[in-house]
């Protein structure tokens, strides 16, 4: 053991000539360009451009080009040559701060010609520290918590006499630690589930220098084991919890072994059962991570398309335990909890999901001739979780029955009087979820002002409205629920509708096509309205509600 | 004693004439389409940029320029004994800021002020402007950058996006992430809050937006004793546009003068094509 010790010691490095660093610095520019997409997308601070490994892989380029000029074996004037290179070429955020800590590196081994373990050392700690001057605020969690670490390790070792090779690996070591840390540092890091792209960078850029300084290709680490070709935003959406329910509780790791994989195929496959995906991989070797709650389906399916190895699986709601019984079950529910919380009545499905869109919590299901009960709009009152409720009857007969769910409620309860549909969407739209029920209701009550609804149905039977003569089955519009218009023609009766409507301030007119109505003939009507109205924006969306032809919204 | 020089960066949109009048220098950032980088204003016309981010299927993105990048120019357009009033972007939405600093420390016997404009577009232009305009005047670098600071507190900004898309997609969303309503056209006006995105109201279609800007803008003159406003008026690719509200706004405003321009690259990329944005302050 001893003897093996000893002779393994002998093998490393004592010092670093002016060529090893020069093939340090070329194999970091080779991997870092190689593995650039991987350090992309962890990138989520300080803005989620996804651009991190990009710039730090040109970066290195730039250094690189200056670097082929240098014919010496100086280990300084190598350094010099990176650095003024890397300055030059700075790309981004992430380059910038690279380019600070080849500087400071640089300056760190001055007038060296062959760096010992501590001349290493010592640029390593200049390198941290020139990046901490070089940014006006820094954070820790990143790349340079990451840089201080692998100085005080390098430091460490240093100081117990070790070569510079020794030196190095220590660095990598520390490093790797921090990195893994960063994630506990900032929190936008915790959310996403990710370490910190600069840091990444660093740590690769480190680890390829001590692989080219052997001669090797980079060291397989657990997340580089297999060439980056195809990355889809892996962790960008992070895991759907902390403090609300998990989803997609199991972990699901593993790589497939094969022959002319298609890497595309196999992520779209897998896509709608899970999330944090992440496929990557050549037509050889694929490594699949996802967050799923069907690991068995995710891993049918792959070992239809071929070998898998390194299959793990974790619940990550048990790993979660520890946290969430830090949290009472009461403060858990509190946590998704909000201020103000919105109710609406919608006449059919496309509506309701048009008003979910705009951040209604529950529907109920009503409208002309189908009224809710008072109990079904307490229910879904109940039903949501918040402090404050909205309630939108979108329709003039419900209001009465929305202010009586007052009486059996305890939840602070705001009505707004919408009597059409296209009367609550426009509230909907001026609904701030950060400002006050009252203010809401006053802003939302004005919204609603500003918007005319027209509709256009079918008489029941006959009638007299003003100087209009109905028969049973006629076409009516009506604009504000008063009979504007008769024919027999729906689209007719709508255009001339919208005549009615439409005045020198209108800017849009929306209408929504009810469930029986052909959308042909709703996109023949845009085209009409749009010629016929150039200033007004036309938009059409399907309603689903009965009865009515069309429910449309001026402007 | 030395001269005052003025520096900004290609996100300013500043028109030529007005650049070269006044004598402002411009460091541009990169545009990166894929692996291809291009420099703003250099080998990327804005024409060009708007037709390969319509067509194309690579999406865009922008890099700052490198402290060298300022180094240069500075060097370039100051002798020993200048000064430099370098105004640059929001330092919350770009990093040219931060290399502008940087560069600042490297530069020996040049006294560079590196500004941090919190704003974008032809907001930056008007800071850098009413330092150039100081200059000119004779005042030292001192008064200058009272005058920039004058302008970025009282700068007022609105701009309407046809998708949040680009913002989101590029990670300057800021404030305005909560915006809902992705099923129905909503057009969320938005503004710059301390140098980040953030909303300010959300309206169904683009011409009510426009509208919406117009009375707040209408009011800003009113809540500003009436002074007569300088203002810019950037477009992502529709001029006509731009044009049309223009003539609308000069019948309700008080107008000291009026800058219709692009949207460079630099912007464009986070913003997408149809973005129409204003930006105004009073004039004494």
């Amino acid at each position: 053991m001893i003897d093996g010790t000893i002779e393994w010691e002998e093998k490393t490095l004592d010092v670093l000539k002016g060529a090893d660093f020069k093939k340090m610095f070329f194999a970091a520019a080779q991997i870092i360009d190689r593995e650039k997409e991987q350090v992309n997308a962890l990138n989520v601070f300080p803005v989620p451009d996804g651009d991190t490994g990009t710039n730090m892989a040109l970066t290195l380029a730039a250094a690189l080009r200056e670097l082929d000029k240098v014919d010496s074996v100086s280990v300084s004037k190598v350094c010099a040559a990176v650095a003024r290179g890397s300055l030059m070429g700075a790309r981004g955020n992430s380059g910038v701060i690279l380019s600070q800590y080849f500087r400071g590196f640089s300056e760190g081994l001055s007038n060296v010609t062959e760096a010992t373990g501590e001349d290493l050392a010592r640029a390593l700690t200049m390198a941290s520290e020139t990046t901490y001057r070089a940014v006006l605020k820094p954070v820790e969690g990143t790349m340079l918590t990451v840089g201080k670490a692998a100085a005080k390790a390098a430091n460490d070792a240093a100081k117990h006499r070790k070569g510079a090779e020794i030196v190095l690996e220590a660095a990598i070591e520390g490093a790797r630690i921090a990195l893994d840390n960063t994630m506990n540092m900032l929190p936008v890091l915790k959310q996403a589930g990710v370490v910190d792209a600069g840091g990444k960078g660093l740590l690769l850029i480190l680890e390829s220098a001590l692989a080219g300084l052997r001669n090797h290709d980079l060291v397989v680490s657990e997340e580089t084991k297999t060439p980056v070709t195809d990355v889809i935003q892996p962790f960008e959406e992070g895991i759907t919890l902390i403090d609300g329910v998990l989803v997609n509780k199991y972990c699901t790791e593993f790589i497939i072994q094969g022959k002319d994989l298609d890497v595309g195929y196999i992520r779209d496959h897998l896509e709608p059962h899970g999330e944090s995906m992440l496929v990557v991989g050549d037509g050889d070797v694929v490594k699949v991570h996802i967050h799923t709650d069907h690991p068995g389906l995710v891993l049918e399916f792959c070992a239809e398309q071929g070998d898998l190895t390194e299959i793990k699986i974790d619940n990550m709601k048990l790993q979660n335990q520890q946290y969430t019984q830090n949290k009472s079950m009461e403060a858990e529910k509190e946590s998704v909890r909000k201020p103000i919380g919105i109710v609406a009545v919608s006449p059919g499905k496309e509506l309701s999901e048009i008003m979910m869109s705009l951040g209604v919590d529950e529907i109920v299901h009503g409208g002309q001739t189908m009224n809710p009960s008072t109990e079904e709009l307490v229910k879904a009152v109940e039903n949501v979780n918040a402090d404050a409720v909205i309630i939108l009857p979108n329709n003039k007969n419900i209001i009465f029955s929305a202010q009586q769910v007052r009486e059996f409620v305890t939840k602070e309860l705001g009505v707004l009087a919408t009597r059409t549909v296209p009367q609550g969407i426009a509230s909907l739209i001026s609904f701030n979820p950060e400002a006050s029920l009252e203010a809401n209701l006053a802003e939302m009550e004005q919204a609603m002002r500003l918007v005319k609804t027209g509709e256009v149905t079918y008489a029941v039977r006959a009638s007299k409205a003003g100087e209009l003569n109905i028969e049973e089955q006629d076409i009516i519009g009506l604009v504000e629920g008063k009979i504007s218009c008769v024919g027999q023609c729906i689209a007719d009766v709508t255009i001339q509708l919208v005549e009615h409507m439409v005045s020198e301030d209108s800017s849009v007119i929306s209408i929504y096509y009810g469930q029986d109505q052909d959308p042909e003939e709703a996109e023949a009507l845009r085209d009409a309205l749009e010629e016929k109205y150039p200033d007004c924006e036309v938009e059409v969306y399907k309603g689903g509600q009965p009865l009515y032809y069309y429910i449309l919204s001026v402007e | 004693m030395g001269r005052i020089h003025v520096v900004s960066d290609s996100g300013s949109d500043l028109p030529k004439e007005i650049r070269e009048k006044y004598n402002i220098s411009i460091v541009p950032l990169s545009i990166q389409f894929g692996d291809d980088v291009y420099v703003d204003g250099v080998d990327m016309p804005t024409e060009r940029f708007y037709s390969e981010l319509k067509n194309g299927d690579r999406l865009p993105s922008t890099c700052q320029p490198s402290p060298a990048d300022f180094v240069k120019l500075y060097e370039e357009i100051a002798e020993p004994g200048d000064e430099i009033i370098s105004v640059h972007l929001s330092s919350k939405l770009s990093g040219t800021y931060q290399s502008a600093v940087l560069a600042s420390t490297m530069v020996s016997d040049i006294s560079v002020t590196v500004v941090d404009s919190k704003l974008a577009s032809i907001g930056i232009g008007f800071v850098a402007l009413a330092a150039a305009e100081a200059v000119q005047n004779g005042a030292s670098k001192e008064e200058a950058l009272a005058q920039a600071q004058k302008v970025i507190d009282n700068l007022g900004v609105y701009f309407v996006v046809d998708t949040l898309d680009f913002l989101r997609r590029n990670g300057r969303i800021g404030k305005a992430q909560a915006v809902v309503g992705t099923l129905l056209n909503i057009k969320p006006i938005l503004t710059l809050d301390d140098g980040v995105v953030a909303p300010v109201e959300k309206v169904r279609g683009k011409a009510k937006a426009l509208k919406k800007i117009r009375e707040s803008i209408r009011q800003y003159q009113e809540d500003h004793g009436g002074k007569k406003l300088r203002i810019g008026l950037t477009h992502a690719d529709c001029l006509e546009e731009a044009q049309r509200f223009a003539e609308l706004l000069k019948q309700d405003i008080d107008i000291h003068d009026l800058y219709i321009d692009y949207i460079g690259p630099t912007i464009g990329v986070h913003v997408g094509p149809g973005t129409i944005a204003l930006l105004f302050h009073p004039i004494e």
